[in-house]
C-alpha cells in the first residue's frame, strides 16, 4: 500500500521550486538496498547534524550521516559576520537556530561578486556547499548562495532535513512502525497536514507536506503511539506505572527514540513519572 | 563552529518549556506598540514581543530572543517572514522538532 515506489522523491522535490542551482535528482531512492556510500548529491541538513558527526565521526571516513557520506550540503539560516576585505574570498557565519559554521566564498568572477553583494548580515540565505575539514575545524565551501524570498522556503528545509533523515534512518533497517502500517487509513500524520494542504493552494510546499504524509509507513507520530498504549484500561490500572522497556518493547521502537518523545510528553502534562524515572502512567483527568 | 545558543522552534504552546532559554517563533502581528509587539503564535495563542523592530514590519515575523515568560519573548534578532507564510506548516515543524526529531536541532 505503502510502497516506496509510490513516493517520488525526484519529482516531489524539483517540483517544490526552491531546488533552483543543485538539482536533487541524485537522492538516492529509499527502496535501493545497495546503500551507496559515494553519494554526491546534496543533502539538506542542519548544522547541529554537521557538528554531530563530525564529533563522533573519524576523520579518516570523512562526516558520515545515517551512513551517507556528507560531502554536498544545503542549510539555509542568517548571515553574520560577513568579511569581504579580501578580494578573492568572502568569509562568513551561518546560523541556523542550531548551530553555526564557517563559510568560505571564493570570488573569481563578476556573477560571484555580484551575488555576494546582496548578501548581508541578517540576510537569510539558502546556501549550497561542500564539507571541508580543515586543521580539525568543520568549514564549508560555498558554491552558491541565494537570498531567501519565500520564507515557507525555510519551514521548508527544515522539514527536508527531517524527512531526508528518517527515510534514511528507515532503510537501515530499524523497521519502525512496520507493525502499524496495515493499519493506516487515516493516520494522524495524514490529518495534521490536511488542513494546511487544503487551505493553501498557491503553496508549491504542498507536494513535498503530502508526500510526507505517504511516504514510506505512514506511521503515526510517537506520541500518539505512546499515549495510546498508556491509555489501555490494562496500563492505567496497573499502580506502579509501565516501565519505558515494556514500552520500547510493546510498540517495537527503540527505548532512545522514546525518551525524548517521553520528555517532552512529561514537561506537556500528558503523562507522568511514577516509582522511579523510569515508570510512566497517563495523565487522567 | 560551535553549536551554542541554539534556538528551539517554539509556537505558543511549546514556548513555556523554554523560558529562560533561546527561543525562534513565527508570529503574526496583530499590533504594535512602542517597545513591544502583540503577535499570534502559529498555534493561534497570544504572544507578546518585547523590543523595537528595526524596520517596518510586515504580516509574519519571526524573532529569536529569550523566552521571558510562558506568553513572552524578548526579541534579538527581527526578521520580516513577508504576508502569505503557511503558519500551519510552521507549526507541525515546531512540534516534530520538539519531539520525535528534537536531536537535529537542539
Amino acid at each position: 500500500m505503502f510502497s516506496s515506489s509510490q513516493f517520488e522523491p525526484n519529482s516531489a522535490f524539483s517540483g517544490g521550486g526552491f531546488m533552483s542551482s543543485q538539482p536533487s535528482q541524485a537522492y538516492e531512492s529509499s527502496s535501493s538496498t545497495a546503500k551507496n556510500r559515494e553519494f554526491q548529491g546534496l543533502v539538506p541538513v542542519t548544522v547541529k547534524q554537521i557538528t554531530e558527526c563530525f564529533q563522533s565521526g573519524a576523520e579518516k571516513s570523512g562526516l558520515v550521516i545515517n551512513g551517507i557520506s556528507l560531502t554536498n550540503v544545503s542549510l539555509v539560516g542568517l548571515v553574520c559576520d560577513k568579511d569581504d576585505s579580501k578580494v578573492t574570498e568572502v568569509r562568513f557565519i551561518l546560523d541556523d537556530g542550531t548551530g553555526r559554521i564557517d563559510c568560505k566564498r571564493w570570488v573569481n568572477e563578476a556573477f560571484d561578486a555580484g551575488e555576494m553583494e546582496s548578501v548581508q548580515d541578517g540576510t537569510y540565505v539558502r546556501l549550497n556547499g561542500h564539507l571541508k575539514t580543515f586543521q580539525g575545524k568543520t568549514q564549508l565551501l560555498v558554491f552558491s548562495v541565494r537570498p531567501i524570498i519565500d520564507f515557507n522556503e525555510v519551514t521548508f528545509h527544515y522539514i527536508e532535513c527531517i524527512h531526508f533523515y528518517s527515510q534514511n534512518s528507515e532503510s537501515q533497517g530499524q523497521q519502525v512502525g512496520d507493525a502499524t502500517q496495515s493499519q493506516i487509513a487515516n493516520s494522524s500524520v495524514n490529518t495534521t497536514f490536511q488542513g494546511g494542504s487544503n487551505t493553501n493552494q498557491a503553496t508549491p510546499l504542498n507536494p513535498v507536506v503530502s508526500s510526507q504524509n505517504n511516504d514510506g509507513n505512514g506511521r503515526k507520530n510517537l506520541d500518539d503511539m505512546i499515549l495510546d498504549y498508556l491509555k489501555q484500561p490494562a496500563c492505567t490500572a496497573r499502580q506502579q506505572g509501565i516501565h519505558i522497556d515494556e514500552i520500547a518493547q510493546q510498540l517495537k521502537i527503540p527505548k532512545n527514540k522514546l525518551e525524548g518523545v517521553i520528555q517532552s510528553l512529561e514537561g506537556d502534562g500528558l503523562i507522568y513519572s511514577t516509582i522511579d524515572e523510569y515508570h510512566f502512567k497517563h495523565v487522567e483527568l | 563552529m560551535e553549536t551554542s545558543s541554539p534556538a528551539a522552534f517554539v509556537n505558543g504552546a511549546l514556548l513555556r518549556r523554554y523560558i529562560g532559554q533561546k527561543v525562534r517563533a513565527v508570529v503574526q502581528v496583530i499590533r504594535s506598540d512602542i517597545g513591544s509587539v502583540i503577535g499570534k503564535s502559529t498555534d493561534e495563542q497570544q504572544i507578546v514581543i518585547k523590543g523595537s523592530p528595526n524596520q517596518p514590519l510586515t504580516i509574519y515575523l519571526e524573532v529569536i530572543g529569550i523566552a521571558e515568560t510562558e506568553n513572552t519573548i524578548r526579541a534579538e534578532v527581527w526578521t520580516n517572514f513577508g504576508d502569505s507564510f503557511d503558519a500551519q506548516n510552521y507549526n507541525e515543524l515546531c512540534k516534530l522538532a520538539n519531539g520525535e526529531f528534537r536531536h537535529l536541532f537542539i
